[in-house]
């Protein structure tokens, strides 16, 4: 019996169209996970927040479809907290849409299993600004404060006296208003700028 | 409802048989004269129809008595001169909070004429039922196509269709207690009752024996169970269960979903055609307030609808030659297929899942460094194919196994209302992408392309139509890119109109991707429905097998491309809008008490 051509003599002698790769490497599969793999600038990873820059505003959390931001409110230690939990992220990006700081910050990380569930989670702690008048802790973080400071022009905060109000608690806000609305003896406009102010701090 | 801009008039219209006293602004002839076949049916039907509307462009509603229910269903279905119309789903709603009743309404696409976009249209047959008696006669007892809808409203919401020629379950298991129904406006979201576990199988016919298939099918890795009932080898009848992935997600979405986030949620329905049933959704919420994409979101929307579709057809071919036990060609349809994904992902951010869609536009430009990119692709994917399925076609394992097979004849398809490459095998003549007004979401009326359709209605045929398909959306995508407008990429769209109804349609891959949305108060959904091709070609699957073998199963059911976990989605979002409603009334009450006290 004559002796049969090799396997790979074989092979040549097909008329296979990915032939000329083929001599050339395996073409299609790569040794992932062993390489780095090519992720292109345009790839949507996992979010990551930037603590330095995040005030704690919480509009991410009210986007984000899966709940994968979650926004605590600890009032007895004057904490709030922001909570992502990459495991239920289903990275559509719209939290870095809506930062009004750019404190979610887009990456191309997308290789999150582990085998310990807290490496997946992320959390914030803001300070919550705090009324010295009633005792008690605001809604908002000092940042977002800080944050309203910057953005606002000067003399809104003069016509509205944010200054003074801007720390204050609701009800405190209020009672300084009807103070104020004493004083003015009923002037219906003045009353309705300071009530309007309420809007300035929870921005 | 407003008009869009191709339609010159008209805003409402409601019949002279209404009630309410709208009736002297409208002008009821010249609106039913705007499509042909309404005034046909307002003839026909004149004494039931209680009021007309016209939703939005190209959709009409007839609010009718549901004693003549069946008969209006069938009076479009079985249209001779509208050849390819079908009942495509229909929807019930717990209407209570609103009006104290309960709603069903079936929606047929009406064909006027085949692929024509301007002359088609949908017509939603609303029928109200009183509370304490939510039934209405069978449109299932004369058409197989209402088969799987009657059962749905039957389970979710407690529906009673008189005479439902099989009334067991479908999507709850067989353990749920009687007398509790999930879309139910008073059903607690956690109420999640558990009782003993059973089931509920037809019996077996005399002289047969059983083969299980499933409840995890074999080559599309999804649960499904098959019974088939055979004799020696030859298969005589089959029984399904499915709906084993029914998430309910309708509850998580209760009261706290905008209609923005459900976007998202709806293109996770499915893994292969999300992108499909982002679109649908989007389009729906358009439709209902009424506004108009920018031409390049439309355009961007289309390119990345027709790259699914070629991804698609790609990994369908290659899972058919791997149930023929043709692996090679497996594996060469998946190699071609890569470079979609590779270039998707550069195009929108993900291989899957593109995230592409807000409601009004899409997220992201088309940079124009990648548009070489695409024409790249596009034409080493037409080598390939070329290549792959002149080896493929003459592979006699492949042909021996597709031919005459799984054979689906165009009056059983028409009857169950089979939709996509399944039905054009069977010489259905459809395709929502041409036959439907898709031009307020997608660029589809201003490129050319062709709607392969075949007679022979076997594995094969079915093989040939999504290949000649997959060349036309290359084609279509060239001429995307070389046409693709400036401008905008999305516009705001505000405020949603109040308990608006509309629907948004694809045509998928697999058929025509259905989403119904009617919106609640303050910018949320209060009932949002998902059709899901596959919903309608399952139901015809055991048409297909009955007379072939058992190793013929695994193709056959393949062949109509399958997609459990988007049939079985319910991912109705259903919004307690009552109970939303009372609770910020009652703090905006408080508040404003506490304002008053101040002053
Ligand atoms: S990417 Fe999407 S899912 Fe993930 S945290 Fe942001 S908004 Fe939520
Ligand atoms: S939106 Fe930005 S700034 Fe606001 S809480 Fe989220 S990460 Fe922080």
């Amino acid at each position: 019996m004559a002796e049969a051509p090799p396997y790979s003599e074989k092979l040549k002698s097909w008329d296979r169209f990915e032939a000329e790769r083929f001599s050339r490497k395996a073409p299609i599969t790569t040794p992932y996970p062993f390489i780095d793999i090519e992720k292109p600038p345009e790839y949507r990873g996992i979010p990551h927040i930037n603590p330095e820059k995040c005030i704690g505003c919480g509009a991410c959390a009210n986007v984000c479809p899966p709940d994968a931001l979650i926004m605590e409110w600890d009032k007895e230690h004057g904490v709030k907290r922001l909570t992502y939990n990459a495991a239920r992220c289903i990275r559509c990006a719209r939290c870095i849409e809506v930062c009004p700081t750019g404190a979610m910050e887009p990456t191309t990380r997308f290789e999150i299993a582990t085998n310990n569930k807290e490496d997946l989670v992320e959390v914030v702690e803001h300070k919550l600004a705090y009324c010295e008048d009633c005792d008690e802790y605001l809604d908002f973080t000092e940042r977002q404060i800080e944050y309203v400071r910057n953005i606002l022009p000067r003399e809104i905060f003069h016509l509205y006296a944010l200054e003074d109000r801007i720390k204050l608690t609701q009800e405190e806000k209020m009672r300084r208003t009807v103070v104020k609305l004493r004083e003015t003896e009923g002037n219906i406009y003045s009353t309705f700028i300071l009530l309007n102010t309420r809007e300035g701090g929870e921005e | 409802m407003v008009t869009t801009r191709d339609l010159e008039a008209h805003f409402e219209f409601e019949c002279k048989a209404c009630e309410n006293g709208h009736c002297s602004k409208a002008d009821v002839e010249k609106i039913l004269a705007e499509r042909k076949g309404l005034k046909d049916f307002y003839e026909t039907f004149k004494e039931h129809i209680r009021e007309c509307k016209r939703m939005t462009y190209g959709q009409y509603m007839f609010v009718i008595d549901r004693e003549i229910l069946p008969e209006a269903v069938l009076w479009w279905h079985n249209h001779p001169e509208f050849k390819e119309t079908h009942l495509s789903t229909a929807v019930g709603t717990d209407e209570r909070p609103l009006n104290g009743k309960f709603a069903f309404i079936p929606f047929l696409n009406v064909q006027v004429e085949p692929l024509n976009m301007d002359g088609n249209y949908w017509v939603f047959l609303k029928t109200y039922m009183p509370a304490d008696d939510p039934s209405f006669p069978s449109v299932a007892a004369k058409l197989p196509a209402a088969l799987w809808i009657e059962r749905e409203v039957k389970d979710l919401l407690g529906f009673n269709p008189i005479n439902h020629p099989d009334p067991r379950r479908l999507i709850l298991p067989e353990d749920w207690p009687e007398g509790v129904y999930p879309l139910r406006k008073d059903m607690d979201y956690k109420h999640s009752p558990i009782t003993e576990p059973k089931t509920e199988y037809r019996p077996t016919p005399k002289d047969t024996s059983l083969v299980p298939m499933g409840p995890v099918h074999a080559g599309v890795e999804e649960p499904a169970h098959f019974r088939l009932f055979v004799k020696g080898e030859e298969i005589v009848d089959v029984d399904y269960r499915g709906f084993y992935s029914h998430r309910g997600i309708e509850k998580t979405g209760e009261g706290r979903l905008t209609y923005n986030q459900i976007l998202f949620l709806a293109e996770r329905i499915c893994g292969i055609c999300g992108y499909q049933h982002s679109v649908s959704y989007a389009m729906a919420v358009e439709r209902l307030a009424d506004v108009e994409i920018p031409d390049r979101a439309r355009y961007i929307r289309t390119l990345l609808l027709e790259l699914e579709r070629i991804h698609n057809h790609l990994l369908w071919v290659g899972i058919a030659a791997h149930l023929v036990g043709y692996d090679t060609g497996f594996m060469h349809a998946w190699r071609i297929r890569e470079p979609v994904m590779w270039l998707v992902e550069r195009l929108t951010g993900n291989r899957k899942q593109y995230g592409m869609n807000i409601v009004g536009g899409v997220r992201r430009d088309l940079l124009d460094y990648r548009k070489e990119e695409v024409l790249k692709v596009v034409r080493q994917i037409r080598e390939d194919t070329k290549k792959f399925l002149d080896i493929a076609l003459n592979t006699n394992t492949f042909i021996k196994r597709a031919e005459g097979v799984g054979i689906l004849p165009y009056k059983v398809a028409k009857a169950y209302s089979v939709l996509g490459p399944t039905a054009r095998a069977s010489g259905r003549k459809i395709d929502a992408r041409l036959d439907q007004a898709t031009k307020t979401a997608m660029a589809y009326n201003e490129v050319d392309f062709k709607v392969p359709v075949y007679k022979e209605g076997d594995v094969l045929a079915r093989v040939l139509v999504r290949m000649d398909e997959l060349f036309e959306s290359i084609w279509i995508v060239e001429q995307l890119i070389d046409q693709m407008p400036g401008g905008n990429i999305m516009v705001p769209i505000g405020d949603l109109p109040e308990y608006e109804e509309a629907l948004g349609f694809t045509e998928a891959h697999r058929g025509e991707v259905v989403h119904y949305v009617m919106t609640g108060e303050k910018n949320k959904v209060y009932r949002w429905k998902v059709r899901a091709p596959t919903y309608n070609n399952l139901p015809a699957i055991p048409e297909m097998l009955k007379g072939y073998h058992v190793a013929d199963a695994p193709i056959i059911i393949a062949s109509i491309d399958p997609c459990y976990s988007c049939t079985e989605r319910v991912q109705f979002v259903d919004i307690k809008t009552r109970k939303v409603k009372v609770l910020t009334e009652a703090e905006f009450n408080e508040l404003s008490i506490k304002h008053k006290g101040v002053f």
